[in-house]
């Protein structure tokens, strides 16, 4: 149950997305990533893709327009 | 309220977007007789500044024989082209306003800088010497029933995904 911090601040479409594309590859089932994000497009697309892959998430605004989204890996 | 609330702040499907993309760009071209084009304009902005400070005829030739030259009665300031980019800037403004998504972006590091200051260099020169960017070279020429949209949009394909491979090796 390892933690990963992902610090895709100041980024846009599609970095964030590849980055934690390329993140969970390397991690196992039950760890968790955090996403620290200002780009809100990250928010739909991280989620969609996540939502498909089958992996549990969750989002939180933690200041004006900056998020941490939370990835458990669910599936290989 | 509600129902604003959610038409501006939920993403609009892509096709959506292209149907009203095209409704406009119809309306453009019975209004100015011309499809919409985006980057012209800033090569007769930058021919027109350098004039200014004693440079001449540094883009003449290619002026000239592309047939990019303003007419005569078209002042570089107020030429459609111009007003519709100013157009576009202040309705991606407005847009972000109204979904309420405005915020000043800082730059991560010297890498995103350099990689962006490039990447806008070269898609400023080769918008250039196609004698289009992706609007008028592509989204306008493949409706006006030309081929050369169509060669303009392959090699684009092939452009995006260079540019897809480095920016994984790179930046990921």
């Amino acid at each position: 149950m390892a933690e990963f911090k992902l610090d895709c601040m100041h980024e846009t479409c599609p970095i964030p997305l590849l980055k934690a594309v390329k993140a969970l590859k390397k991690m196992e089932l039950g760890d968790v990533l955090i996403m620290l994000t200002d780009h809100n497009c990250s928010i739909s697309n991280v989620i969609e893709w996540v939502e498909k892959q089958g992996h549990k998430m969750d989002y939180m605004e933690i200041g004006q327009g900056e998020w941490e989204i939370y990835i458990e890996k669910a599936r290989k | 309220m509600r129902g604003i609330e959610t038409l501006f702040r939920k993403t609009w499907p892509y096709w959506i977007a292209g149907i009203i993309l095209a409704l406009i760009n119809i309306a453009l071209m019975a209004y100015i007789s011309s499809p919409w084009r985006v980057t012209s304009v800033f090569l007769y902005w930058g021919t027109w500044m350098l004039d200014r400070i004693g440079i001449h005829g540094v883009a003449d030739s290619y002026v000239r024989v592309y047939g990019n030259s303003l007419d005569i009665n078209e002042a570089v300031v107020i030429v459609y082209l111009t007003i519709v980019n100013i157009g576009v800037v202040l309705g991606a403004v407005l847009s972000t306003l109204v979904s309420s998504d405005f915020k000043f972006k800082k730059i991560k590091n010297k890498k995103q800088l350099l990689y962006g200051i490039a990447g806008g260099v070269m898609m400023g020169y080769g918008a250039r010497i196609a004698l289009g960017c992706n609007i008028g070279a592509y989204f306008s020429a493949i409706p006006s029933f030309s081929l050369h949209g169509w060669v303009f949009g392959l090699f684009m394909f092939v452009g995006t995904w260079i540019g897809c491979k480095l920016l994984y090796k790179n930046m990921i």
